[in-house]
């Protein structure tokens, strides 16, 4: 829900006016007869209040016509009613003070002088409101079938027993028998194969599969189609679908920028695959909640599925930039209640939920266990990077080694050999090891004014760098030019190189730096630079000296500039070293061998990124008045609302192990929600509603099941089945119930002599025929593709484009004609948040604002033009023709007639379909047919 | 309009065809085509029901409106209220003073001095309305408009901003008010789109679609976006004969008539039919609508659509044309952008750091076409029974950023305004502070703002829902009041 940010003006401080006032008002002493409550201020409570906080409304979420209640008081005060302090008392400054913003009731004359002293008074007497005088009584929101666990019912006793096939049926016959209904015919066979290969795959079937399924006259031959469907990976293509509707899954960040996310297409691919590989929901759901301690780090794109604000959105106030982290929490919580748990939390982040017994409380205390979790990319670590990973770590090691025995060939300093010239990136001096507590670099001349070095370090005997401030080591300096974040001398030895991490001396050409390092050690090099991203050439110290103290104290020179090349010498051909044979062969095979690891380290390939949360330590959550981030109220620590228990964390539980926490108590087989919800997600994806219709609400919102029995027999069967999606599916399509017929008999006594269900259950939730509908936007596109024989199967990976450009501001252009990438399956598109695809979007495609439980299946003119008009739609026609024309030998009108009927619709065409269609095509072409075909209600409805 | 339905107090039903079809099951099957097209065939059944297969047909308001159709004038960037409407003479006082407890950092950085009103006022009409030189037009008709200059939003940033506008939330994925507006009124015409947007010529504003979708609504109350220069989409098929498009067309009626036939009663089928003669009608009506060569030379002239030395005005202008011709035609909600995306301001009215220079170049285009458009529906009397929204998603700050000429975002106090059916003109409601900063006196979140023009149109924002996750959404989420002190 929306941060709210109005309720600023109703918090105005009434209280000292009111204070005053009311001082004056409660001073006078009191009468001696106590007021009565049911004879005195129940009906003035009644007059005046009841209009707004009764049982009918209950605004700021108070309620006046129960004691509980009126005594606990609404959002925005705690207490109401402090019994024996009128002055104090909300209720009572409310409806005394006339100048109160909240001034109550906020209409009408109010009440009078009269009534508010009465009212005062009985307050001030200890407000004694008798037990059971309340006129109402609080419902019990526990009390709810979703909150209890399902029972196992036995499947019921039918007047029909030869109908069901399953128990499925039984359930479903029961119900219609107890309305007088009687099921509807079977559908014919091809009617069944074309309806669930489109339910299953998203795709209408083959013409071969037709064919082989007409001839196929084994007994569980339908048994086998639907084995070889849920096998085929274009099932997880289709039902992946679903859930990613569900999650409101897109390949942009959305709001204004809505800038590409590059790297949000791993989880949209670890959901086919999930649904492929019949992943065990509780696994499914751990997965996408922990799945960086999973080994499925693509699964915990289900956090961060959202809109986000990016850095740059955000306003640089602080109040903006917590309030967008709001946002972007509010966002996981909402999409975690309402995809596992069928609970809308959102309003809780405000106020206690007026519906289900959720409390702001519980609303934060969610939030806390997400908390660490930030909107970001992340590393993919698969197995296949990590051994590579380890691999080039490996190579990494052997190359330090090298270059720590290379320096064996490093000419000494001051060893009468000639050493090379300075130079800007990088020099090194080596002496013979010597013990050292300290060392000084000093510099006694620059190329130009004050010296700058970016990095000293010193190595140890066993080549570590003792120089760094992380070692203990401390710097001190003849003085410093300070440029914040650029020159400090902090940066002369943090490990970073580069002129922006680098220190400068203070004087021109001259300054020095000492190192106290934390213990003695035997160092032999130095290593330093002015500025080794190669960038900056100035500054560079020309003559310089470094010596080193013991324990002793006394300084000893061990290397200077007096044998090198003369800095700004002509480079002649430099001396030839003096090594022997042997060594001069070691040095080339050590040199052979650091290009080859360095070759190899080049090639190991960039991280693969993923948009798919990054964890860091958690904030601290604290419940906010009215969802203000600038009200803050206590803080809270992780814990399942109290509805469901007790499970709670302590403040200091890791960020992984919160998450780890959630997930297992979701994945639960006991948390009451999660199964059903689910399950009742796929009985919603073959028939079109679920059991339960508000697929996403369970809670007191949402609407009671049509069979509550049916969907606690399923929910315990599917935990028999191990959470596996693909048994459900197969029980139901085989079913009697999925079985029928779409058309309702033909007349009303056919049905029944006594009901007619079109008068009872026209939209026939009870199922005594199958409900068809409109083919969704997806299985359309992907359906006319298959059926021209252009879709390209491949799977996974970057999405393709839909329009010019993959994210940004706005003014998309659709791409019209797409190359061969583009005819790839639709969930495969790059989802740009808000742009719906220009011909298929206006069926009712969700734009990924907000997660969407079910389709809309609206009716409207511009997908009639969209779908009739379209290049997308010539495009296949031509093709479709194109397909047919090119068999051999090239078919007559009849026969290419016939075989466009069958690849459309998966029948022969009537001898009158022929004749009315024969003239059209020898004169308009075979093409002009396929675009009908592609618009026919035949095609776009589910059969 | 003569069976329409009444609109559902929780408008949920829109799926449930279950009214539908026992009304239609007795021989929907065996209605001609023809029968079922026509605008009279409605179920004249009092429970509320909007019949899917034809979603536009017009609909009852909760109570009689004072307005039937909207054109909103939506200027995208964010409008300085203090070079506009909301005249602070205190700022020429505090000119390049800075502002004493002003805050430090403003939404894009520090703060600097505050800044006096880059235009010149002077009082205009017989209120005496103190309006900006910036828009000499608009500045003649304030007698007739109802200001409200206290308005705030929850949001600083644009995007969010203008979701909260369009939406009643910040955040992305909620029906826009022109998606309210057609869910539950349908339209008076069903040969033309029930809700059209009008992209500003130079390009979509910063929110983009989002300001005419149908969030979770059906796609079928989306704005179909469409302008004088871009016409709708796929309205003919491209390098297809007539005479080929009507043998598909009719080959296409056969077939669906006979599987019709084969299901009788199923209204989804016949919908559909009903939807592709929709759609032909709608390919006649479009380019009509759309072609403006009929209209006079005054009234090109009148709206500066003749302006050649300014391009953008002239095509601005034209989308004017085109919103009133929308209107004269019965099409219930316009959308009239003006400015496009993010754009230092270049393109639309976010004035960081150029504001003046800059608004010169926003206010031409806008003034002169806009002040027209109110002035031609006037005189056809169609403002009579047609309201005209001024808005914006925020306004700016009395000063200027640190190093700049412009103002930072500022969503604490600004203005927008009504015109024509239901408003009391020339009223002047709400205030901000001596600055301009923020609202002071009957500040009212744009909640109030949208409720108040549902109210106008007969709709009561509580009663207006539609269910979805488990929420009874409305256009206001929980909040909302009818700002009354504008109504007339």
């Amino acid at each position: 829900m929306a941060p709210l940010k109005h309720f600023h003006r109703t918090r105005r401080s009434w209280l000292p006016l009111a204070g005053c006032l009311l001082g004056l008002l409660l001073a006078a002493p009191l009468p001696a007869a106590p007021v009565d409550f049911v004879r005195e201020i129940q009906p003035l409570l009644e007059k005046h209040c009841y209009a707004c906080h009764a049982e009918k409304k209950q605004k700021s979420g108070l309620r006046l016509d129960i004691k509980s209640q009126a005594f606990k008081g609404g959002e925005l005060y705690e207490a109401s009613i402090l019994p024996g302090d009128a002055r104090n008392s909300p209720l009572v400054q409310f409806v005394a003070d006339p100048n109160a913003d909240l001034k109550m009731p906020p209409d009408g004359p109010g009440l009078s002088d009269r009534e508010i002293s009465l009212l005062s008074r009985w307050v001030n007497e200890g407000a004694s409101w008798p037990e059971g005088v309340d006129r109402a009584t609080l419902a019990d929101p526990l009390d709810h079938w979703s909150f209890k666990p399902p029972v196992q019912p036995a499947p019921p006793q039918t007047d029909n027993v030869l109908w069901p096939r399953h128990e499925i049926d039984r359930f479903i016959l029961a119900r219609l028998e107890q309305a007088g209904l009687r099921p509807g015919p079977e559908a014919d066979r091809i009617t069944w194969l074309r309806r669930v290969t489109l339910d299953l795959t998203g795709l209408p079937p083959a013409p071969e599969e037709v064919h082989h399924f007409l001839q196929d006259s084994r007994e569980n031959a339908c048994e086998h189609v639907v084995d070889r469907l849920l096998a085929s990976p274009r099932y997880g293509e289709r039902w992946a679908q679903h859930w990613l509707d569900v999650v409101r899954y897109a390949d942009t960040h959305g709001f204004e920028v809505n800038t590409e996310r590059p790297h949000a297409w791993p989880y949209r691919d670890y959901v086919i695959r999930a649904f492929n590989s019949d992943t065990p929901y509780h696994q499914f759901i751990r997965e996408q909640i922990v799945g960086d301690a999973l080994q499925q780090d693509a699964a915990t794109g289900f956090l961060v599925t959202a809109s986000v604000l990016l850095p740059g959105q955000i306003g640089k106030d602080e109040p903006s930039k917590r309030l967008a982290r709001q946002d972007a929490l509010d966002e996981i919580v909402v999409n975690i209640g309402q995809t596992f748990m069928g609970l809308s939390l959102g309003c809780a982040r405000c106020h206690d939920h007026k519906f289900d017994p959720v409390t702001q409380a519980d609303y934060y205390s969610l939030q806390a266990f997400v908390a660490g979790v930030e909107y970001a990319d992340r590393e993919w670590l698969t197995p296949e990077i990590l051994a590579l990973r380890q691999k080039s770590s490996q190579l990494s090691r052997r190359l330090a080694q090298i270059d720590t025995e290379l320096l064996r060939f490093e000419p000494l300093a001051r060893a009468g050999t000639e050493r090379p010239m300075i130079n800007a990136r990088q020099n090194t001096d080596r002496f013979a090891p010597l013990t050292a507590t300290k060392l000084r670099f000093t510099i006694e001349a620059t190329n130009q004014l004050e010296p700058c070095l970016d990095e000293l370090e010193v190595f140890n005997t066993d080549g570590n760098n003792i120089a760094l401030a992380s070692a203990g080591t401390l710097v001190t300096a003849s003085g410093s030019n300070v440029s914040l974040n650029r020159h400090e001398l902090r940066f002369l030895n943090d490990g970073e190189y580069g002129n922006a991490r680098s220190w400068m001396s203070n004087q021109v050409g001259q300054g020095w730096v000492e190192l106290q390092f934390s213990a003695s050690q035997e160092i032999e090099r130095v290593n330093w630079g002015r500025d080794r991203q190669g960038k900056f050439k100035d500054r560079l110290a020309t003559a310089y000296r470094i010596e080193i103290a013991a324990e002793d104290g006394v300084w000893h020179t061990v290397a200077d500039q007096t044998d090198r090349v003369p800095f700004g010498a002509t480079p002649t051909a430099p001396a030839p070293p003096n090594r022997n044979a042997e060594e001069t062969r070691q040095l080339a095979n050590l040199l052979r061998e650091k290009r080859k690891l360095e070759t190899s380290l080049a090639q190991t390939p960039a991280p693969q990124l993923l948009f798919a949360g990054k964890f860091r330590e958690p904030d601290t959550i604290h419940v906010l008045t009215r969802g203000d981030p600038e009200l803050p109220k206590g803080q809270v620590v992780p814990a399942v609302p109290r509805l469901f228990g007790e499970l709670q964390l302590p403040s200091d539980t890791p960020e992984q192990h919160r998450r780890r926490v959630l997930a297992d108590w979701i994945a639960s087989p006991q948390h009451p929600l999660t199964a059903r919800v689910f399950v009742n997600r796929i009985w919603q994806g073959h028939f079109g509603t679920g059991l339960v219709d508000t697929a996403s609400d369970f809670g007191h919102g949402g609407q009671p099941p049509s069979h509550p029995e049916l969907l606690d027999w399923l929910t315990l069967e599917f935990l028999r089945a191990g959470w596996s999606m693909k048994h459900l599916h197969k029980i139901i399509t085989l079913s009697a119930t999925y079985r029928q017929a779409a058309a309702p008999p033909l007349s009303p006594t056919q049905a029944s002599p006594a009901v007619d269900p079109q008068l009872i259950d026209a939209d026939a939730r009870l199922l005594w025929r199958y409900p068809s509908r409109r083919l969704d936007a997806e299985t359309i596109r992907d359906s006319m593709l298959f059926i021209s024989g252009e879709l390209q199967f491949e799977m996974y990976g970057p999405g393709y484009d839909l329009f010019d450009k993959r994210g940004g501001l706005t003014g998309f252009q659709p791409v019209e004609q797409f190359p061969e990438s583009g005819l790839r399956r639709m969930i495969y598109a790059h989802k740009v948040r808000r742009e719906r695809d220009a011909v298929f979007g206006a069926f009712d495609c969700p734009d990924g604002g907000q997660g969407v439980d079910r389709r809309r299946e609206s009716t409207t003119p511009i997908q009639a033009l969209n779908l009739f008009n379209s290049r997308f739609t010539l495009d296949r026609a031509a093709a479709f023709a194109k397909r047919i024309r090119n068999t051999n030998p090239p078919p007559d009108t009849r026969t290419a007639i016939q075989a466009a009927y069958q690849l459309a619709l998966s029948r022969r065409p009537t001898p009158d379909e022929l004749d009315q269609a024969t003239p059209v095509v020898d004169t308009h072409g075979l093409a002009t047919l396929c675009r009908v075909l592609f618009n026919c209600n035949e095609f776009l409805f589910m059969p | 309009m003569n069976q329409a339905e009444r609109i559902s107090a929780a408008g949920r039903q829109f799926l449930d065809r279950r009214q539908f079809l026992s009304q239609a099951a007795n021989g929907l099957g065996a209605i001609a085509l023809t029968s079922l097209l026509a605008s009279e065939d409605l179920l004249g059944n009092p429970r509320p029901v909007i019949n899917p297969s034809r979603p536009f047909e017009p609909r009852l308001p909760h109570f009689p409106p004072r307005a039937r159709n909207v054109v909103v004038i939506f200027c995208a960037g964010a409008v300085s209220q203090l070079e506009t409407w909301d005249y602070k003479p205190k700022l020429i006082e505090w000119d390049d003073q800075p502002l004493p407890g002003g805050p430090a950092v403003t939404f894009q950085g520090p703060a600097g001095n505050l800044a006096r009103p880059q235009y010149s006022f002077r009082q205009q009409g017989e209120t005496g309305k103190w309006v900006s030189d910036l828009i000499p037009h608009l500045a003649g008709l304030t007698d007739d408009i109802a200001f409200i200059h206290s308005l705030t939003s929850n949001s600083n940033t644009h995007g969010p901003a203008e979701n909260f506008l369009s939406t009643g939330f910040v955040l992305d994925g909620f029906p826009s008010l022109g998606a309210w507006t057609t869910y539950a009124l349908g339209s008076e015409n069903q040969n033309l789109p029930a809700y059209v947007a009008i992209p500003d010529p130079r390009g979509v504003p910063q929110n983009g679609s989002n300001n005419w979708g149908p969030g979770f609504l059906p796609a079928a109350f989306q704005g179909t976006p469409l302008s004088a220069r871009d016409p709708v989409r796929h309205l003919s098929p491209p390098g297809v004969s007539p005479e080929t498009d009507q043998a598909a067309r009719t080959l296409l009626q056969r077939m669906n008539a006979r599987h019709l036939e084969q299901h009788p009663g199923d209204g989804k089928l016949a919908g559909r039919i009903a939807s592709y003669e929709l759609a032909a009608r709608m390919q006649l009506s479009v380019p009509q609508v759309t072609n403006l060569e009929s209209e006079p030379e005054h009234i090109l002239k009148m709206y500066g659509a003749d302006d050649t030395q300014n391009p953008h005005k002239a095509a601005f202008a034209r989308n004017c044309i085109l919103a009133r011709r929308l209107v004269e035609q019965g099409v219930r909600f316009v959308q009239l952008f003006n400015g496009a995306y993010a754009s230092a301001g270049k393109l639309n009215w976010d004035g960081h750091s150029e504001l003046k220079e800059q608004y010169d170049v926003h206010a031409e285009i806008l003034d002169q076409p806009a002040a027209a458009l109110i002035r031609d529906l006037k005189q056809r009397g169609l403002l009579e029974d047609t309201l005209v929204v001024w808005c914006t998603e925020f306004g700016r700050m009395p000063f200027f950023q640190k190093g700049a000429k412009g103002r930072d975002h500022n969503p604490d106090g600004f203005t927008c305004w009504l015109t024509g059916a239901g408003i009391k003109p020339g009223v002047s409601h709400g205030e901000t502070d001596e600055l301009g900063q923020k609202a002071v006196s009957h500040v009212h979140p744009l909640y109030d703002f949208n409720a108040t023009i549902l109210h106008l149109l007969g709709l009561d924002h509580e009663q207006l829902t539609f269910l979805h996750n488990g929420f009874e959404r409305r256009l206001t989420n929980v909040e909302g009041h009818v700002i009354h002190d504008v109504l007339g």
